[in-house]
């Protein structure tokens, strides 16, 4: 694992605009850039990524089925009782899940380490999936990088054979999107997810979370014409939704939800003390565990994470050596987890994640997210890759 | 997970050959790994195509009979082969398997009896697939693997939820009549998101 400083494409901020890209900036700061590159080796991406990817996730779905049948588990992970029989009903009748994301450490040596899951709203997608791709095949095309080169990428194909495989199973073959009001990379990200509907066949309209509907005499949530909402796909935590106002609305009516329900078990960093103490010294997981109720001060080499929490907020982490990093954030609402540090692969001043993606039960592709800091936030660049 | 064998000596593609955006941005867009560009790029790639068989291939008249053989036979050996019909069946759907007949087995595996399962191929790809192979002629099988996995719990998810939502609605009845009794048929909204402002987004 290399990163290999390139020539950028003249015209990629024109192409972005008119791709939809319209985030590759955010406040100024670039997001997308392209003056480098992530090399890997198909050994790496093969042996170090994918399998691995795969493993964890078939771990994951064991844990999923445990949670679902222990009420003491549920109760572990803080999730609300009033969801739990519709976390445990959309698994028993097996409601497919559409994606998910994993976020590793990995150097380009030994194992990679399993950071945390993203698998309820994990973002990302368009510039992994898609422009990603565009730039491979782009930059092959401009001698930017060997005609070779290939890329560990079959997340766009894979999501709409996902959603074919939802299409084949709704009523009407309508699934609504949404996400809040006012933020345009989200709104960017569900965009795109209504294309790969589309594509696959599926009608895809699109409402504001804020707006959907509640009638007495529906028993679906409903459109701004008060038409039933049969299935939703919504870029919004679990958590939050069962928060909200209508969150106990959610157990009584029949609207489809994806992520559904039993994402709520994976969307919850608890999962990370579960999947140790199940699979103990798993060579791609870190130690993990439940924070005491009077908790002792962080000690060198651990990382303190709450349960529900995004683009790093919250966090806290103390490297062996004694150096205190922190990011603040909203997320203090939540239970805590301990997480052993492992340190970040460092290239030149850039720290880089690796966001492993898993469509349906299959790992499809990554995307590389880096940092100067340690730990990966909204603001972090993210860098395609090529297999070299 | 079944024992499939995978091929070592093809150069195996990890990325898509083809994408497309059917809305979003400025225009319809398409990039392939295809003879046409279409529209806002300029992109050009040697386009793979997909035949039923060798004497398809042979009778379009674009490769020659050796190509549509050597890509056939290259294509049968990445095929995912099982020992059993239901490892075949859990992994690729019910229905969607066969035995090999005697020429595919020979291509396989070298050896005409065939006791194994492999899902049903659509067709197989000839083609100059980038720059991947000297000689020219990569190939790929056309067969639809499943992004699902099978497990204990896959059901019809559609109807068994709803019927569970019955069971809930049942049990929530009075509950909800009384809510019923209070709002008449007004919608309410804004229930979803309304804390979301303090946090700004949700995306992670």
């Amino acid at each position: 694992m290399l990163r290999i400083d390139v020539a950028e494409r003249p015209n990629w901020k024109t192409l972005a605009h008119e791709l939809g890209f319209h985030f590759h900036t955010i406040e100024g700061e670039p997001y997308w850039k392209e003056s480098a590159y992530y090399q890997f080796t198909l050994d790496q991406i093969e042996r170090d990524i994918e399998a691995p990817t795969e493993e964890l996730h078939e771990m994951c779905m064991e844990l999923v089925d445990r949670v679902c049948h222990s009420n003491a588990l549920m109760q572990r992970l803080a999730l609300p009782e009033f969801m739990w029989d519709s976390i445990h009903d959309s698994w028993v009748s097996g409601q497919p899940h559409l994606y998910g994301r994993m976020d590793f450490a990995y150097s380009g040596q030994g194992h990679a380490k399993l950071l945390e899951l993203n698998y309820d709203t994990p973002t990302s997608l368009y510039e992994a999936g898609f422009f990603q791709w565009v730039w491979l095949e782009q930059a092959i095309q401009q001698g930017i990088i060997p005609r070779h080169a290939d890329q560990y990428n079959s997340i766009q194909e894979r999501l709409i054979n996902a959603m074919a495989h939802i299409d084949d199973r709704l009523d009407g073959a309508a699934l609504y999107f949404s996400c809040i009001k006012n933020n345009q990379e989200e709104r960017a990200t569900v965009h795109y997810l209504q294309d790969v509907a589309v594509q696959a066949g599926l009608k895809a309209p699109f409402i504001y979370m804020e707006d959907i509907g509640c009638r007495a005499d529906s028993d679906y949530f409903v459109d701004l014409d008060n038409q039933p909402i049969k299935a939703l796909f919504k870029l919004y935590p679990w958590e939050e939704l069962a928060d909200d106002g209508f969150g106990d609305k959610i157990p009584i009516l029949g609207t489809h939800w994806f992520e559904p329900p039993w994402k709520a078990i994976l969307s919850n960093k608890g999962i990370l003390p579960l999947l140790w103490e199940h699979f103990k010294d798993h060579p791609n997981l870190l130690p993990a565990y439940f924070e005491e109720r009077n908790p002792a001060p962080l000690t060198p080499g651990w990382v303190r994470k709450p349960f529900f929490s995004r683009e790093g907020s919250n966090i806290e982490l103390l490297t062996p050596d004694g150096q205190h990093e922190a990011v603040d954030g909203p997320y203090t609402d939540s239970p805590w987890i301990h997480q052993a540090y492992q340190p970040m692969p460092r290239f030149g001043q850039h720290h880089a994640l690796i966001g492993s993606w898993v469509v349906g039960d299959r790992a499809c592709g990554i995307g590389v997210r880096e940092d100067v800091g340690r730990i990966t936030k909204d603001s972090s660049c993210f860098v395609p890759h090529a297999i070299v | 997970m079944a024992n499939h064998d995978q091929t070592p000596h093809l150069p195996r593609r990890k990325r898509s050959a083809r994408l497309s955006l059917a809305m979003m941005g400025a225009s319809a867009f398409g990039l392939t790994a295809c003879g046409q560009p279409e529209q806002t790029t300029d992109v050009s790639f040697d386009s793979p195509r997909s035949y039923q068989s060798v004497d398809e291939c042979v009778a379009a008249d674009v490769y020659t009979r050796s190509a549509c053989e050597e890509a056939y036979e290259a294509s049968i050996k990445e095929v995912p082969r099982f020992s059993t019909l239901e490892a075949c069946e859990a992994e690729h759907g019910e229905g969607a398997c066969v035995a090999p007949n005697e020429e595919q087995a020979q291509a396989a595996t070298g050896s005409s009896s065939g006791s194994w399962f492999m899902p049903a191929m659509m067709g197989y790809m000839v083609g100059n697939m980038m720059s991947r192979s000297s000689g020219g002629a990569t190939s790929r099988g056309l067969y639809q693997e499943p992004v699902y996995r099978n497990r204990q719990n896959q059901g019809n998810w559609n109807t068994a939820t709803n019927q569970a939502s019955q069971r809930i609605n049942q049990r929530q009845q009075s509950m909800r009549t009384s809510a019923m009794q209070n709002r008449q048929a007004a919608t309410q909204r804004r229930g979803f998101g309304s804390r979301s402002s303090a946090r700004g987004g949700w995306g992670s």
